[in-house]
């Protein structure tokens, strides 16, 4: 059964005329990496906030289409209880702090003290959170004294302790140094490989062309494209609607570097393949 | 789009409005601050309790109000507790009459800001002359004061005067700063801590 | 710039829980205003303060103490100079006349203040703030409220933090000391604005994360951290209501 399901899904902000989201359906099975592109306005973080419920019920504004996610029928559930199956992740790591808690140790606990869970039960999963992250040494350290990468971790094993089904993570690096950026999307992999149902709205095109197993492009609120990303950065005019593409495959592009399906690489790994058989047969 | 019926006494306590309570009483401190930088002859910190009003109504410009009283009272000056009524009556005020289009001109929020000192003064007093006999702790205040009994007012008058010009130079222009600084928000964020939107279907 | 006024230590004091001294508290600010006279305003505020001191927190309470000695020399002073029931000369400083009855009455205000403030510092001086709010939700406060207040303890550093570097920033573009109070008035507008802005901003999004934490929800929370009272904890609640009642005893049958 699909992990998150949604249906023609439309939206508008209050006091907007246009629609924020258009028209958009996708499906993700549990354990895939799908990574949602696109230029600034296009939509990806109104979508993250419509899949846990942010939007329509924090932000409410007019709201059709379908939204399911880990069977629930996001349109008619508490935020509280659907974030409890989906965890979302923000772009900023300051304010995601819950502003409560003096130390990271506690920090994690924060979701689990509203949510009743019992206190044995807490201490397990704080502590298996943590040192998922990275985090275990550094327990005792008042949160706001954390940098940029630390935080954003912590914020990613705040969410995690809930157990959710599916981790959402809306442009998560954007505020991040590199050191701090290559925290996250290794943190990010690894919970991939583990199993974990991610969606993850992001810029940085290269990094989720090489993790994704599914890309979906939005445009002004619509779907421009959407199946794995060797299929999707091929396609002709996304850098003409200000959508990026990895600039291994632009390159791949200009010099006719094509996959044995017709696709261009979207990977380093993939372009030095093709582009050195390439090269070998001119010289052969 | 359908007209919205405003009740403005309505307890909305939403996480965003909650959120907020913290940042208003941030907002009183560092106006407080940069008034202390700026060397201006004005306490200047409540403009976050009256922006609280303006933004999200009476309940949660009174919970402000209170919230900043108490935190003042922890971590500087016990004394605060005891002006609380004071806090919350002027995030009442301001958050009612914003809501009933008491800040739609400039003019009509120079009459709000009239309005909260008066109420300022009105409310304190009791508290200045229950704890000690009237006094401000307010160096020109106090020397009003001083002089009035001298001349005969009786205590409660004398304490209302000591009181009233302390409060009004200070709650008038900080209505009045509140009012230009809600006036400059951008439309988005007014709408969403208002919280008066649905949801519609589309 | 300290964050709040509690002074980390393990006295008695300290380990006692919240609600207790929370009692203590309410006990010192009733007598406060029951005791007549002076000798016994002066005898609970000797009290307090030795309590204080086995709490060991006794250098806050002076600097506490001391920032308030400009009011309560201006009871002196106010009082001293206007009374109603003035009518017996104590001293002469010029033209100013200060009489017996005003200053007397200037003192047992000052007790009153220091007393208050002795009261509160008990709670205040001993009780971690997170300590004190997990008390109270514990006890039925609305977790949301707990928060509220805790929040603020936090956020307000941070705040001022933002505001300190607008400051310096705005101080090396040659923000207006100097000046008209016209011209001083005017700089303040462009300060406070952009900070509101990003302050309200910030605000939405630590809404929206609080969200997605369950923050909205009404179901009972659950604590990581146990609760401890002391064994002393109900003998010292006895004494202070006995205390209590042997003020207000007291101040009955004087009247």
């Amino acid at each position: 059964m699909s992990v998150i399901k949604v249906e023609n899904l439309r939206y508008r902000y209050p006091r907007q005329t246009e629609l924020a989201l258009d028209g958009i359906s996708f499906t993700v099975e549990p354990g895939e990496f799908v990574g949602i592109v696109g230029p600034n306005k296009a939509g990806k973080s109104t979508l993250c906030q419509a899949l846990v419920g942010l939007v329509p019920h924090f932000y409410k504004g007019a709201i059709g289409g379908r939204v399911e996610v880990a069977g629930l029928d996001v349109h008619a559930t508490p935020v509280a209880e659907v974030s409890r199956k989906a965890g979302i992740v923000f772009q900023s790591p300051f304010t995601q702090m819950s502003g409560a808690k003096f130390s990271v140790y506690e920090e994690v606990a924060f979701g689990l003290e509203r949510a009743g869970i019992p206190r044995e039960e807490m201490l397990r999963r704080i502590e298996w959170a943590l040192r998922l992250l990275g985090l275990w040494e550094l327990r005792d350290r008042n949160p706001f004294a954390l940098s940029g990468g630390q935080m954003q971790r912590l914020a990613i094993a705040s969410v995690l302790v809930m157990q959710p089904e599916v981790l959402i993570l809306d442009e998560p690096t954007s505020q991040l140094d590199p050191a701090g950026t290559s925290e996250v999307f290794a943190a990010v992999t690894d919970l991939c490989r583990q199993g974990m149902t991610v969606v993850m709205a992001e810029h940085k095109v290269d990094r989720i062309a090489a993790r994704a197993d599914k890309v979906l492009v939005l445009d002004r609120g619509q779907v421009l494209a959407w199946g794995p990303p060797g299929v999707v950065f091929s396609r002709e005019g996304l850098e003409g609607r200000g959508v990026a593409v990895p600039p291994v495959t632009v390159a791949a592009r200009e010099l006719g570097w094509q996959e044995p399906g017709g696709t261009y690489p979207v990977t380093v790994e993939a372009a030095v393949r093709i582009g050195g058989a390439a090269l070998g047969r001119d010289q052969g | 789009m359908a007209s919205q019926q405003k009740n403005v006494w309505a307890f909305r306590f939403t996480t965003l409005s909650l959120v907020l309570i913290p940042v208003a009483v941030g907002i009183n401190y560092v106006g407080k601050l940069f008034a202390a930088a700026l060397k201006l002859p004005l306490w200047l910190d409540s403009i976050g309790t009256v922006l609280a009003g303006m933004l999200a109504g009476p309940w949660i410009g009174a919970i402000s109000g209170a919230v900043n009283n108490i935190i003042f009272g922890i971590t500087a000056d016990p004394v605060s507790f005891w002006y609380l009524i004071t806090s919350i009556v002027i995030g009442l005020l301001v958050g009612y009459l914003a809501m009933t289009g008491w800040i739609r001109t400039f003019p009509r929020a120079v009459v709000l800001g009239l309005i909260v000192a008066l109420a300022a003064a009105i409310v304190s007093t009791p508290i200045n002359v229950m704890l000690w006999e009237g006094t401000t702790g307010n160096v020109w205040g106090d020397a009003l004061y001083t002089v009035l009994r001298d001349g005969g007012t009786p205590v409660w008058i004398a304490s209302f005067i000591d009181e009233l010009v302390v409060d009004l130079l200070d709650k008038v222009i900080t209505v009045i700063i509140s009012f230009l600084i809600f006036k400059a928000l951008p439309q988005r964020l007014i709408g969403l801590f208002a919280g008066t939107d649905q949801v519609e279907k589309l | 710039m300290q964050n709040t006024l509690y002074v980390p230590g393990n006295s008695w004091v300290h380990r006692l829980d919240p609600v207790s001294k929370i009692l203590l508290t309410v006990v010192g600010l009733v007598l406060t205003f029951v005791l007549p006279g002076h000798l016994l305003p002066a005898l609970l505020l000797a009290a307090m303060l030795v309590l204080l001191g086995t709490a060991g927190v006794l250098r806050r309470v002076w600097a506490v103490f001391a920032g308030v000695a400009l009011i309560a020399i201006t009871f002196f002073v106010v009082q001293g100079l206007v009374y109603a029931g003035n009518a017996t000369p104590a001293l002469t400083l010029g033209p100013l006349t200060f009489y017996r009855e005003g200053l007397l009455l200037g003192l047992r205000l000052t007790f009153r203040l220091y007393n208050i403030l002795a009261s509160t510092l008990i709670l205040i001086l001993t009780t971690r703030p997170s300590d004190l709010v997990e008390s109270l939700v514990r006890r039925g406060l609305p977790s949301r409220f707990g928060y509220v207040i805790i929040a603020v303890l936090q956020i307000i550093p941070i705040m001022v933090e933002a505001a300190g570097r607008i400051t310096d920033a705005q101080r090396s573009r040659g923000m207006e000391t100097e000046g008209s109070l016209w011209v001083r008035m005017r700089a303040f507008i462009p300060l406070m604005g952009p900070l509101v802005t990003s302050s309200l901003i910030a605000t939405e999004e630590r809404a929206l994360a609080l969200e997605v934490r369950g923050f909205a929800s009404n179901r009972k929370p659950t604590f990581l951290n146990d609760e401890t009272i002391p064994s002393y904890a109900w003998p010292v609640r006895i004494a202070a209501l006995a205390v209590l009642l042997l003020g207000i005893a007291g101040r009955v049958m004087l009247s």
